[in-house]
């Protein structure tokens, strides 16, 4: 479902994203950690297609992004949803026609569209909100617009910028609960994310550490490639199916 | 089309989204539309004016006063005759007073100058115009007034070769710099309307981006900009059309009295064809070219 190999990525001469590779199948969900800057979000757009590959190979969804051309990037992004950091809703807009609007670009009916978007409302606590201007609800619920906005065409990849962080803890647990539930159905999951409770929620997740650009820790075999890599296993977020990556190396 | 159609009233719906933008778009193309019309319907009045007279030749004859009326009656009708003759206005001296009492407003000279009903001091005379071949012009022109002037009874000649040039002039100032200066002013009115449009794009770059992030196609994308830059084009040259119109009805006489005479013409049909759909056309291309891929 994505395949990362040797991904690197600079913004100028500061390097974002060094030799980075990884591999996951259908519903699995791996939690990306690391400091501010360590390249969480850098490697979630490059997977997203919203920046250009530089360096390395990156297939999500059957999509090689270093050969995709600007017109089947709208084809990759009806397979992955995102959600991001500073939201990207339209405030000038209601609640319902921000959540409609990826229903809207695939040709959707509205009577189909509208159950569509009341479910996702539901969902994030937010159907009593619909007709609401996104610029009158809280930075909470613009976020779980976006959230919605994601999960309202139930997408095969969904990649989520720090999606909880503007949420109290009860209702980050609970989307966190509705993540699990589009795992179970099969959707693949990358979720950056500072919260070690959002972690330990997820037992059988698999978690990437990352700092100044690499992979630091991992929790699983063969996730980490390159040389600067610790095998510290991820102790600190209880993360099961932990292995000890020094021996899986490539070399 | 269902989504065509949908994305067109979604585009209608967006205007109220950022009103003021879209209305100082707005004013933006219908003062530009409005500038470029107001110099082009005095194109067109200048044209049209010289276009009457271009290419006449007006000889205004005197008699001596006193000469016999049937002389003269007589000589006016040989110069019907004339080569390039096309009309001629005459004016007997009785007539010729009367026309000068109705110059100055009263009816009746009679009335007005009755002491010099038995002694009129004005002659005959005859406005004569002929439109002469342009080849041998000059010699046509001399012959012309010397026959005028050997005429019996005849006092004075004077003609308005002038006009003649002025006609022959217009037509080369009007091939050679009026065209290029209309040409090029529809080259500024396109680009401030395209460029305008383009500007007021960018105020949807976010709504643009989303649409992005969201899996929309170019095409999705582009429809509501096209619908906007060309409506932004279409109502903002109709609306200087109807202000030029207005304006026009306002002065349309302002310059039509003597010696001037001259009624301003408003915009002929193939003008304001060409002010609809050149803005239409290029807030179209606006909306087009303002939405980077």
């Amino acid at each position: 479902m994505i395949d990362v190999r040797h991904l690197s990525h600079s913004f100028g001469p500061h390097p974002a994203l060094q030799d980075c590779s990884f591999h996951l199948s259908r519903g699995e969900v791996l939690f990306l950690t690391g400091p501010s800057g360590a390249g969480k979000s850098t490697l979630l757009r490059l997977l997203f297609a919203d920046l250009p590959l530089q360096r390395g190979e990156a297939v999500v969804a059957g999509f090689p992004l270093s050969k995709i051309r600007a017109a089947q990037v709208p084809l990759l992004r009806r397979q992955v949803s995102m959600v991001f950091q500073d939201f990207k809703i339209l405030p000038l807009r209601t609640v319902y026609d921000n959540i409609v609007l990826p229903l809207q670009v695939r040709g959707m009916d509205k009577t189909h569209a509208d159950r569509r978007v009341l479910a996702a409302a539901r969902a994030v606590e937010l159907e009593n909100k619909l007709e609401s201007s996104c610029v009158d609800i809280s930075g909470g619920e613009q976020q779980r617009v976006a959230v919605a906005r994601a999960l309202v065409v139930n997408p095969r990849i969904l990649l989520a910028d720090e999606p909880t962080g503007n949420m109290d803890p009860e209702l980050a647990l609970q989307i966190m609960d509705i993540f699990k539930k589009f795992q179970n159905y099969g959707t693949t999951l990358i979720i950056a994310t500072h919260s070690p409770e959002l972690i330990l929620r997820n037992p059988r997740a698999r978690i990437l550490r990352l700092d100044q650009g690499m992979i630091t820790q991992a929790n699983w075999p063969g996730a980490i490639l390159n040389k600067f890599s610790s095998a510290v296993p991820l102790a600190a977020y209880g993360g099961g199916a932990r292995h000890d990556s020094t021996e899986e190396r490539d070399g | 089309m269902r989504v065509f159609f949908r994305l067109c009233k979604q585009a209608l719906q967006d205007v109220t989204l950022n009103p003021w933008a879209q209305l100082l778009t707005l004013a933006a193309v219908t003062l530009m539309a409005f500038l470029v019309g107001i110099f082009l319907m005095a194109i067109i009045t200048l044209d049209h004016q010289l276009g009457v007279i271009k290419g006449e030749t007006i000889f205004q004859v005197y008699w001596r006063p006193g000469v016999e009326q049937n002389l003269i009656a007589g000589q006016w009708r040989q110069l019907r005759l004339l080569p390039g003759f096309a009309h001629i206005q005459t004016y007997t001296p009785l007539e010729a007073l009367q026309e000068l009492e109705g110059r100055i407003g009263r009816n009746s000279s009679s009335r007005n100058f009755p002491f010099l009903n038995e002694n009129n001091p004005l002659p005959a005379t005859a406005l004569i115009t002929f439109t002469p071949e342009a080849e041998d012009y000059e010699r046509w022109l001399t012959e012309t007034t010397s026959y005028l002037a050997r005429l019996e009874g005849v006092e004075r000649v004077s003609s308005t070769p002038l006009r003649d040039e002025l006609g022959q002039a217009w037509r080369t100032v009007n091939s050679y710099v009026l065209r290029p200066i209309i040409l090029f002013l529809t080259l500024i009115l396109g680009l401030v309307v395209g460029n305008t449009v383009r500007l007021a794009m960018l105020s949807k770059s976010q709504e643009v981006e989303i649409l992005q992030l969201v899996g929309a196609f170019d095409w999705y994308i582009r429809i509501p900009m096209l619908v906007i830059g060309g409506l932004q084009g279409l109502v903002g040259s109709a609306l200087a059309l109807f202000l030029l119109r207005f304006i026009h009805l306002q002065i349309e006489q302002i310059l039509n009295f003597p010696p001037i005479l001259m009624e301003i013409q408003f915009l002929n049909l193939q003008t304001i064809v060409l002010m609809l759909a050149l803005p239409t056309l290029l807030g179209i291309v606006g909306g087009w070219v303002g939405i980077k891929r």
